[in-house]
């Protein structure tokens, strides 16, 4: 398992658009943080912590789209059959490619979240915001790395880039904005959902009562984790199933 | 798998009753064969026989309806440490374009644990050392079918699986290649190799096993097939091959 892990790590190094997309996923965080900062975006209960999670959102679309890119690629590059014969144990194969991107996401969400932080802090004037809590920025690396696995499995499933690209940004941003039709759910549904996870941990921003989650921000986490894995089990059922 | 006298590790291919159904169509139908350590076997059919859905079946890509494929004893994927039991070369195209042929050696060796020297060694053996860093999009056919080659062999594999290997070859390249086969039967290891070459077949080929209609219609030594015994006129390869599975 731990050298289908260190393939999977050497597939993304080795291919520049898969690496340096990963970059630019992990520059976009701090990025839109110093945007949000430096235009006078953060309100008067944020914090720096939280304003350091602004970047949040783009984050999330960024590595969601990355990981659903690097696992459709292998089948829109007919590189899937070296894969498969190279480690033919369907499961291994798997679990190093979901582990691979979990690895890549969280290095790159520890690292944007810490360079977020920092320049809030660098940007913001002394004393006019709180530090908050930053060890709450785990929030966003939990985040990052529950849709990045998520991006791979469906990848995984659709076996199409462009497919499932469309179906992770539909799946991160539709909850809010449909969130008016949830009724009595929306708690439920935008609660979990990956964006208003964050918002939870790290506090600062209004969360209306009503999409914040019914048992607090961590059991929110803990729901966004179980749809991750329940998402990564029924993309293991298809590559079984199709591959197997 | 065994060990020979020479310490190599060798395996056998062996095929039962494989049989494949893709949509109602019977692809493979109740196939079995083997291929032996230390022999070139060729597996000859025409196009849309059978040969490739078989040759992915016996590396577990695809899936049997029914039947089995074993290598070394068991089939391909209940082994620890595949691709130093079976190497393969199924389709040129089978490298991310924009990875370098030195990357992607690196990443089917490192998914079993091999080291850097293994990926150097394979690139001067197949005389991409040159054009290692290269992005495998910018390589010819020839070049690329050398990079699968390479990918094959990387694990120093007890059995070899070549699918159409001279494809996009030229003259010297398939010289060289005949070179490269003899040598891997003759260390020891199973060659199962398709082609609709026939003359190098002919050459190379110590086994034949023709299917056709995804059904066996023959296996046996080459020189059996070729009717090449005392007393008996040797048939060219292509007029007895033909005649078996029928002209267009």
């Amino acid at each position: 398992m731990r050298s289908a892990w260190r393939a999977e790590l050497l597939k993304i190094t080795t291919v520049r658009g898969l690496w340096l997309s990963a970059v630019l996923a992990a520059v976009a965080i701090p990025t839109t943080s110093l945007l949000v900062v430096s235009t006078g975006g953060l309100g008067a209960r944020d914090t720096a912590t939280s304003g350091a999670a602004t970047g949040s959102l783009i984050g999330l679309l960024a590595y969601g789209a990355w990981g659903a890119t690097f696992a459709a690629g292998e089948y829109a590059q007919r590189t899937m059959v070296v894969s498969l014969a190279t480690v033919p144990r369907r499961a291994v194969l798997y679990a190093a490619k979901l582990a691979a991107t979990a690895t890549a996401a969280a290095a790159g969400a520890v690292v944007a979240s810490g360079v977020a932080l920092l320049t809030v802090l660098a940007v913001t004037p002394r004393g006019e915001h709180e530090l908050g809590n930053p060890a709450a920025l785990i929030g966003v690396v939990l985040a990052v790395v529950a849709v990045a696995v998520c991006g791979t499995a469906v990848g995984m499933l659709t076996r199409s880039p462009s497919g499932s690209i469309a179906i992770v940004v539909v799946a991160l941003l539709a909850p809010k904005a449909a969130s008016g039709l949830l009724g009595g759910l929306q708690r439920w549904v935008v609660g979990a959902s990956p964006d208003t996870v964050i918002t939870q941990i790290v506090g600062g921003a209004q969360l209306p009562a009503e999409q914040a989650f019914p048992h607090g921000a961590w059991a929110a986490a803990a729901t966004m984790v179980l749809v991750g894995a329940a998402v990564s089990v029924a993309g293991f059922v298809s590559f079984l199933w199709r591959d197997g | 798998m065994t060990t020979s006298a020479g310490g190599r590790s060798t395996a056998a291919i062996v095929v039962e009753d494989a049989t494949k159904v893709i949509d109602g169509v019977t692809v493979l139908d109740r196939v079995s064969f083997s291929a032996q350590p230390g022999r070139v076997t060729a597996f000859l059919g025409p196009n849309g026989a059978g040969k490739s859905t078989m040759l992915r079946a016996i590396l577990g890509i695809d899936r049997l309806t029914s039947g089995r494929t074993m290598i070394g004893g068991r089939p391909f994927r209940e082994h620890r440490r595949p691709i130093e039991v079976a190497g393969a070369l199924l389709t040129p195209d089978s490298a991310h374009p924009r990875r370098t042929a030195r990357g992607h050696l690196a990443v089917v060796a490192t998914s079993n644990g091999l080291p850097q020297a293994s990926v150097e060694r394979m690139l001067d053996l197949v005389g991409l050392g040159a054009i290692a860093d290269l992005p495998v999009g910018q390589m010819s056919l020839g070049m690329q079918q050398r990079l699968g080659l390479a990918t094959a062999l990387v694990g120093d594999p007890a059995v070899v699986i070549l699918d159409e290997p001279h494809n996009g070859l030229d003259a010297a390249a398939i010289r060289w290649l005949r070179g490269v086969l003899r040598a891997l039967a003759d260390a020891g290891r199973t060659v199962l190799v398709s082609s609709h070459l026939m003359s190098e077949i002919e050459l190379v080929g110590d086994d034949i096993v023709v299917i056709g209609g995804g059904r066996i219609r023959a296996a046996s030594t080459l020189a059996d097939f070729l009717g090449d015994g005392p007393g008996t006129a040797r048939v060219p390869l292509e007029d007895r091959y033909l005649e078996l599975v029928g002209e267009l």
